[in-house]
């Protein structure tokens, strides 16, 4: 079996030759050999290719110098096990006469060297045969490709069509470098149409040869397919991306230490804002590891749940599918709009399905559960906070059972129970769960109506949210799984410091010096810190550094997602009164919390419930 | 703080405002360290190097001054065919030095982050593209740019022309050489020489370019029979110095003022005194800010940088009789472009040749291609019983380098040394 991964390898050639080819997709545990072999910072996708040949190394593999990595790949490769058939063809970037006839000598070239590596024989009979059944078997992307490449009126269509409520399941472009399978499968797995596959490894071959085809023709028709970022004109690319195909949304994919795509989403960004268009787009990165379906999940089901705001519980009800009535209620939404500036109580923004009683809203996060029960009227009757512990079902229980008591009334009592956070899955007895983006917004619009954009900085994970008067997510952006700038990162430098965290914000304001924590890696950080200490440096300067260096960070996430006040800070480290000083000074406005802010979430999955 | 970073600082607040006030304070910052290099620098300084100095500062300040007469180019670009236009080659690379000189590099690279650039790729692209889209740097008349060795080469650039309209030729280097592939490459160069001609509104004259040819190789000549020389005697440098180095043999290369410098530098070693530290081969960028480093290698006379790798990527002579072709074959066997294999083996013969005791790679961020071959060049160095040492860090943003780190291999490598 030969292995390949570029869309322009000319597996039909060395198929022709008698070789079998699979699409290598890999998943990975960790990168310790590869690491090993090559360097931490290459492409994840390279590093999960390369363990994965270690664990069960093919015959060969199949390369194209598609891209700086995949080349050390090769040479990394060539060099480990150099008895295997590995062979790299150098595709020309351009599109012209030359480069043709030099992409078909090269197919020439490696047909020759495989024969001689296995005995076989090339059969230029057979290659036209498997390429005329491929040609058969063109998929919808190439339709539509092919469409607008014709000149249909695909290319005059808007950008996004404004009729999307009339489709039940949302429509979205997938572009960017190539996904994990358990990517799609997430995101399929949500009820979402992937309408065009625009990824890097997504071949779209148009196999339509003369009676004797020759290898110039197989190479232009390799060259012609649409083109990936590392070709010379792109044009063909953008002009499907910004118009020619109509969807719901686009879900922009990348892969650690690939930087080739971000360049075409920096550019979907800019023409967007440059239109004034509001087209939904949610970037993804992934590294080809098993250890971020969490933070993915969350990521796609916010987006969703942010492309049909009040429709969120079709897709994700936990069991009753169906059985939810359609919360999009023009009326909820308009009276609540209403009713913003007081978030207490009015009579006429209850939906008539609501039979009466009370809502839990939970929130099951990295560092502690929070639950709030809210009555019909939209009043906070009782709140608790447990810390979460090795198990997260286990402290939802416990926090409900505090909850219930704190409040005087029985599970019974409970018309909804709808969870968010990290854990909001694995709580057994929740009706209802949604992502802690929309959760936050929403609790943050009741708790300040006035409030349109929040961070929400997380044990785990950080997040800028940008909403609108109803709470509904505009748009947002998250960090990615490094820990800098999380909650996690406040807690190991106070470790570092060997004080508690409740502490590292009061003693920043005490500070006398501006001590610079430049490293953006926190383990970086944390030999920086202890740089510092060794030098006798202040701790509360010290102190202050280290919430400078998550304002900082916090403040490139807001302006990500386009900053619009008033300013809020959610979750528990918004009690760090040393931040929040920080994030004013970085943005030079006020910045608001509330009394509990760490049960903003709940609030907003208490909200969710009693919209529903 | 000393007085470069606050003027940094003044630099970065200015920018937000007013760009065109923030580039005024970078050309006045240039022009006092020509004054301070003219006049104050250390006197243990060779001559050379000095003049190299103030050639390579003048050259940045004139493309800055007249952005209609510069070209965005990376530094594997055939600036020759841009000095027959008269034109500056300003390299996204020594830009990006430059600014980051003025310890203002972090506000070019997060301008980029936020741009939705990947935080991953090289952040002397990411601080290129930030000043540039910030308004800080001013559009140049066009770009050229190769595919060589980065990925970010095609797409920075790309990205810089779509944004700002500026006209852009992308040369696609074949990654070996056959005489097809050179034909390919000569037939881009036609074009692209095509492009300057209707930028410049000139004629291009085959014989200049043949001219520019005969000093490159001139200078050439002269830095081998200096490199002859450094085998066993002392010439103080500094990180910056070996940077300044790309002037020479590459954004300059073919000029008089360098052939100029090359001849000054083959005289000046011949009066030095015989080196007796250890003598050190770098390969990759330098991070010429770099504290430890700098306290080890400037102006030392126990450890001597014999050379970059990048100022000898290239070597044979060129044909003059040929221009362009040489110019293609200069690009595709150039040692970074092609397999990791011929690069290691390179290394290995400069470092035999130079009697480095050691060799070091600097793995900087984001960069992919020199990164994923340092283990084949470990392997290779060992064949001769050279050690090598792993750096990593970043070429120009001071947040990403850590000084505990680096400290500690260097001085264990040094111990290991003897």
């Amino acid at each position: 079996m030969i292995g390949y991964f570029c869309k322009y390898a000319p597996i039909e050639a060395l198929t022709a030759c008698g070789a079998k080819t699979a699409i290598l997709a890999p998943t990975a545990y960790n990168f310790s050999c590869a690491e090993a072999l090559m360097h931490p910072n290459m492409c994840s996708f390279t590093k999960a290719v390369l363990e994965d040949f270690e664990a069960r190394p093919l015959e060969g593999m199949l390369f194209t110098s598609c891209c700086d990595s995949s080349r050390r790949l090769i040479d990394v490769l060539r060099h480990r096990y150099p008895n295997r058939f590995f062979y790299c063809l150098d595709l020309p970037r351009k599109l012209c006469d030359h480069s043709i006839r030099l992409y078909a000598a090269q197919i020439r070239e490696m047909v020759s060297a495989y024969e001689q590596y296995s005995g076989s024989t090339f059969s230029c009979e057979l290659l036209s045969r498997i390429c005329d059944e491929k040609s058969r078997g063109i998929n919808v992307s190439s339709d539509q490709c092919k469409a607008f490449r014709q000149g249909g009126d695909a290319g005059k269509r808007p950008l996004f069509d404004s009729e999307r409520s009339k489709h039940t399941h949302p429509r979205i472009i997938m572009a960017g470098a190539r996904p994990d399978a358990s990517l799609i499968r997430l995101i399929e797995s949500k009820g979402v149409r992937i309408v065009m596959n625009m990824c890097c490894t997504a071949a779209e071959r148009d196999f339509k040869f003369s009676p004797d085809p020759t290898l110039f023709e197989y190479a232009r028709a390799l060259l012609l397919q649409l083109p990936c970022m590392r070709m010379d004109d792109t044009d063909r690319r953008w002009q499907l991306l910004s118009g020619g195909i109509a969807a719901d949304g686009i879900i922009y994919h990348s892969v650690k230490f690939c930087d080739i795509y971000s360049f075409e989403y920096a550019r979907l960004l800019s023409e967007t804002k440059k239109r004034g268009l509001t087209v939904p787009i949610l970037h993804i990165e992934t590294d080809f590891a098993t250890q971020n379906g969490g933070q993915l999940l969350t990521r796609v089901e916010a987006f969703l749940e942010s492309l049909t705001p009040a429709a969120h519980a079709a897709f994700s009800s936990s069991d009753k599918e169906g059985q939810n009535p359609d919360p999009a209620h023009p009326e909820c939404l308009q009276n609540e709009n209403q009713n913003q500036s007081d978030p207490v109580y009015n009579h006429n923004q209850l939906s008539d399905g609501f039979a009466g009683g009370y809502v839990l809203g939970i929130d099951s996060g990295s560092t502690s559960t929070n639950a709030v029960i809210m009555d019909r009227f939209r009043r906070i009757i009782a709140s608790c906070s447990v810390p979460t512990g090795a198990k997260s079902a286990q402290s939802a229980e416990c926090a409900l059972c505090l909850i219930l008591k704190q409040a005087g009334i029985a599970r019974e009592d409970l018309s909804q129970i709808v969870s968010t956070g990290y854990g909001r899955v694995s709580i057994p007895f929740s009706t209802l769960n949604l992502t802690e983006i929309s959760a936050h917004a929403k609790g943050a619009s009741y708790v300040n109506p006035n409030a349109r954009t929040i961070l929400d900085i997380g044990g785990q994970d950080s997040k800028a949210v940008r909403f609108n008067e109803r709470g509904e997510v505009m748009d947002f952006v998250m960090n990615n799984k490094c820990a800098a700038g999380t909650g996690r990162f406040l807690e190991m430098m106070a470790r570092t410091l060997d004080m508690d965290i409740s502490m590292l914000g009061p003693l920043s304001l005490q500070y006398n010096e501006e001590i610079e924590i430049s490293s953006m890696c926190s383990v970086f950080a944390e030999s920086e810190v202890i740089s510092l200490i060794a030098q006798n440096k202040e701790t509360a300067d010290i102190a202050h550094g280290i919430c400078r260096a998550v304002a900082k960070r916090s403040l490139s996430l807001l302006k990500q997602v386009g900053i619009e006040p008033d300013i809020m800070v959610t979750g528990g480290v918004a009690k760090n009164p040393g931040l929040i000083k920080a994030l004013e000074a970085e943005l030079g406005c006020r910045v608001l919390s509330s009394e509990n802010p760490e049960i903003t979430g709940a609030i907003g999955a208490a909200l969710f419930g009693l919209e529903s | 703080m000393d007085a470069v970073s606050k003027y940094g600082n003044l630099i970065k607040k200015t920018a937000v405002s007013c760009p065109r006030a923030a580039l005024a304070m970078i050309r006045g910052g240039l022009t006092l360290e020509r004054f301070r290099v003219g006049a104050f620098m250390d006197k243990r300084m060779p001559t050379a190097y000095r003049y190299l100095n103030i050639m390579a500062l003048n050259d940045v300040r004139s493309a800055l001054r007249q952005p209609e007469t510069s070209v965005w180019a990376n530094i594997f670009a055939p600036v020759e065919i841009i000095r027959c236009f008269g034109a500056h080659a300003l390299s996204i690379e020594c830009l990006s030095s430059f600014l980051s000189g003025f310890t203002i590099e972090d506000y070019g690279i997060d301008y980029a982050d936020r741009e939705g650039i990947a935080s991953t790729l090289c952040s002397y692209h990411r601080n290129f593209i930030g000043a540039v889209d910030s308004g800080l740097i001013p559009p140049a008349a066009c770009a050229v740019t190769t595919s060589t060795v980065c990925d970010g080469n095609t797409q920075t650039f790309r990205h810089l022309s779509d944004r700002h309209g500026v006209p852009m030729y992308l040369l696609d280097v074949p990654e070996s050489w056959s005489a097809e592939s050179e034909d390919y490459l000569v037939g881009q160069l036609v074009e692209c020489i095509s492009m300057l001609e209707d930028t410049f509104h000139k004629r291009f004259d085959m014989e200049d370019l043949s001219a520019v040819l005969k000093t490159e190789n001139t200078s050439r000549s002269c830095y081998g029979r200096f490199l002859d020389e450094l085998k066993y005697k002392a010439f103080p440098s500094t990180l910056t110095m070996q940077m300044y180095m790309l002037f020479a043999t590459h954004l300059m290369c073919g000029s008089p003022e360098m052939l100029k410098f090359f001849k000054h530098l083959e005289a000046e070693i011949r009066g030095t005194r015989k080196f007796d530290g250890k003598r050190i081969l770098w390969v990759h960028l330098v991070p010429y800010y770099q504290e430890t480093l700098k306290s080890y290698f400037n102006l030392s006379d126990r450890y001597q940088i014999q050379a970059i790798d990048l100022n000898l990527d290239y070597e044979r002579p060129l044909d003059p009789t040929r221009p362009l072709h040489s110019l293609a074959k200069k690009m595709i066997l150039n040692l970074y472009n092609g397999s990791y294999n011929r690069k290691a083996r390179r290394v290995q013969e400069l470092a035999y040749h130079l009697r480095c005791d050691g060799v070091i790679h600097f793995c900087h961020w984001g960069c992919r291609q020199s990164s994923g071959g340092v283990m084949l060049l470990k392997e290779k160095l060992k064949e001769i019983d050279v050690p090598l040492l792993i750096l990593d860090g970043d070429g120009i943003d001071r947040r990403g380098s850590h000084d505990g780190q680096i400290r500690t291999r260097l001085e264990a490598f040094f111990e290991m040394l003897g």
